[in-house]
């Protein structure tokens, strides 16, 4: 290890730093975001609220020990909430002394905002790239955050010895415990659900009820009225095409199964106990069900756990082992908002 | 309405439905129109299938004023995986029909109270699509699983009933080619070599059947006898490398020596009691992925996100409606993209999705980490 630990906090301090004079100017970063990403300018406000700013030394110490060590990594952005490539480049900037960024074609703002920032500041180790071809890179590290086709396109692309970490895709759960007061859980829920338009991987898209059927009615009811009321002053943005026809066919199937709370700019549906999780597509839609215990959690999420990065809750006291190991876990509208202690996806690489 | 007027009322539409297949077999006229018996069967599952009442109120359908086929909600296949799709109880099953696939844990489940009029159907369109023009009795190989050792495959059902009428009862001990999950070569290379030259053969298979047969035979040819034909149906599923359907089709001819025009495709679905077929067998003007529909179903394009039809010759997805699917649902949702063409519909797959926008994983990437589909 060339630097030392010590060196490395100061490296991601820097981009910290950044982040907070690009947090200070974001009114004029929001237009091109919003045009970007979809989200509408209240989206894109609340989306910034996501963005990491500051950090504790002890996190900073977890953070440096997860990113490892490289002479070099290059960092491939493919598809990401707007906010995630400043986690990405700290990453990078904690396990190597040189960094290169490949920016999403369609989501480049911010990314090309802090690599600016940061040469400003003094970091010459950041430097944006054009280049597509991972083969081109003969050394170290690479970093790629995307699906997973993605990623094991750019496994299958690198020279023998550079390492790739994938950080793929994914999705938040809830759980809400037999204890939670319901019109609380349902608001700081609906917190998490609109964040990016739900287009994140931390974004729950199942919330799970421990306990009765009528007491996960209770909940969807709820939720639905908390994100009507969210949905006024946060509007959602365009959807696309596909996740359009998907949230069809994820309504017709659940109103036939059991029942859904419509709503131009969300929904909520209800699926009976014991049925098979139907997982929504993002854009403000959430299957809540009924599950009688948490061993049946662990059994109802058990064919999703892989692709399940949070889980948020009401009760961290009582998750116990209900969520994935792998997963981060955190109260419920507080899911987005993930320490700075390393990846956000802690699934292996 | 009473169990045994639910049962009456879907006996005698069964009766209808097989009515329709009887006069294609005679070819004769239809004895009522599609809508008429579409809208019945919409009525009847909309009083007995408690979830397709509720997708009717939230699609602000009402019943009694259903007038075409394309007026009733059609049930997403998903529904089988989370709901009973049945008019009955569970315990009325004459036979229950489950998806191969076990995406997210969750297979669909098609029961069937009375599944003659899946029978008749499958028969009278299969035998004139893939069998016209064959003097039975022919030899049959399965490159698939018989429906004894796969009870709950719709598609080992399908299968078994050709064997038994194509040969007309004799079917042979060497038959069915996959047991306990494994492809048996040497089987399907022994029994071809015992075939009657002079006799037409019928091989029906699943097209991962097909890749593995392919791959072991390694180039090796199975010559069929003179007019034999081969029918492939399915997907991959996972459960083989992928391969391009002209491209199996040109493997398949090669290895069993038959014309590429005498390997046909099948669509079915668990969901369905009706499949469609492409037609080169019996239509010189036929092209491979051109699919015919039978008289008591069809395949209407639809819009993915208002569902309704799309104009001929645009790219929709396939809402399938089979007046023979009498005790669950008429109108199925699927996910297969398909385009109508003259003489049929074109059949092009999944849809693949535009760049999703963040890293929220997508339904497509999710289902096909799974393993597939149904």
């Amino acid at each position: 290890m060339s630097r030392s630990v010590e060196e490395r906090m100061a490296d991601v301090r820097r981009l910290l730093e950044c982040a907070r004079v690009l947090f200070a100017a974001r009114a004029g970063l929001a237009p091109a975001i919003a045009a970007a990403s979809g989200l509408t300018a209240e989206g894109v406000e609340l989306g910034f609220a996501s963005l990491e700013r500051e950090a504790t030394d002890a996190e900073l110490r977890a953070f440096v020990a997860a990113a490892g060590d490289a002479g070099r990594v290059h960092v491939v952005l493919s598809a990401n909430v707007f906010v995630a490539p400043l986690r990405a480049m700290a990453l990078a900037r904690a396990a190597a002394e040189r960094v290169t960024v490949r920016v999403s074609p369609r989501d480049p703002v911010l990314t090309r905002a802090l690599v600016e920032e940061a040469v400003a500041a003094g970091d010459g180790a950041i430097a944006l790239v054009d280049e597509r071809d991972v083969a081109r890179v003969d050394a170290g590290e690479v970093h790629v955050y995307g699906r997973d086709e993605t990623i094991a396109a750019v496994r299958a692309g690198v020279r023998p010895g550079v390492v790739v970490r994938g950080h793929g895709s994914g999705m938040g759960v809830a759980i809400v415990s037999p204890g939670a007061q319901m019109d609380g859980a349902a608001d700081a829920l609906a917190l998490d659900v609109v964040a990016f338009d739900q287009r994140g991987c931390l974004s729950p898209r199942l919330a799970v009820i421990l306990g009765s059927a009528a007491r996960a009615e209770v909940f969807a009811e709820a939720l639905h009225a908390s994100l009507r009321a969210l949905g006024t002053r946060i509007p959602r943005g365009q959807l696309l095409a596909d996740e359009r026809s998907d949230a069809c066919r994820w309504r017709d199937a659940l109103s036939f199964a059991g029942r859904v709370w419509d709503a131009s700019d969300h929904a909520v549906a209800l699926a009976p106990e014991g049925s098979p999780l139907l997982v929504p597509p993002a854009g403000r839609h959430v299957t809540v069900i009924p599950v009688p215990s948490p061993e049946a959690v662990v059994s109802a999420l058990s064919p999703i756990a892989r692709f399940v990065v949070a889980v948020g809750t009401d009760d961290l006291a009582a998750l116990g082992g209900m969520a994935p190991a792998h997963a981060r876990r955190s109260v419920l509208g507080a899911m987005q908002r993930p320490p700075l202690d390393g990846p956000v996806d802690r699934r292996s690489a | 309405m009473t169990s045994l007027g639910r049962r009456g009322e879907s006996e005698a539409l069964h009766a209808r439905a097989r009515s329709m297949v009887r006069a294609f077999e005679r070819r004769a006229a239809m004895p009522e129109s599609f809508d008429t018996l579409a809208v019945d069967l919409a009525r009847f599952q909309e009083r007995t299938v408690p979830g397709y009442a509720r997708l009717c109120a939230a699609r602000g359908v009402d019943p009694a004023r259903m007038v075409r086929a394309v007026d009733a909600p059609a049930v997403p296949t998903d529904a089988f995986k989370l709901a009973h799709v049945f008019a009955f109880d569970a315990t009325d099953a004459a036979v229950t029909f489950r998806t191969s696939g076990t995406t997210l844990g969750a297979r669909g489940t098609h029961f069937m109270r009375d599944v003659g009029t899946y029978d008749v159907a499958a028969l009278a369109f299969g035998r004139e699509m893939l069998a016209r023009g064959l003097t039975l009795p022919i030899s049959v190989l399965v490159i698939g699983p018989s429906a004894d050792e796969a009870p709950d495959s719709s598609l080992a059902h399908m299968c078994t009933l050709f064997a038994r009428a194509l040969t007309q009862g004799a079917v042979a001990r060497q038959t069915f080619f996959v047991r306990a999950g494994s492809l048996d070569v040497d089987g399907v290379r022994a029994r071809v070599a015992v075939l009657d030259p002079a006799a037409p053969a019928v091989v029906l298979a699943t097209s991962f059947a097909l890749v593995h047969l392919l791959d072991a035979l390694g180039g090796e040819r199975l010559a069929l006898p003179a007019g034999s034909r081969v029918m492939q149906t399915g997907g991959f599923k996972g459960k083989s490398r992928e391969v391009a359907a002209d491209v199996l089709r040109h493997d398949t001819a090669l290895a069993f020596g038959v014309p590429e025009r005498a390997v046909i495709g099948e669509y079915g679905m668990t969901e369905l009691s009706s499949q469609f077929w492409e037609a080169t067998l019996v239509d010189e003007g036929a092209r491979h992925g051109v699919y015919l529909a039978p008289p008591w179903a069809r395949v209407v394009a639809v819009d993915p996100e208002t569902l309704a039809p799309v104009p001929d010759g645009a790219i929709g997805i396939a809402r399938v409606e089979d007046l023979a699917n009498v005790d669950s649902a008429f109108a199925i949702l699927t996910q297969d993209r398909v385009r109508s063409v003259a003489g049929g519909f074109e059949l092009l797959g999944r849809a693949s999705g535009a760049p999703p926008r963040g890293c929220s994983i997508a339904l497509d990437e999710m289902l096909s980490s799974a393993g597939g589909f149904t």
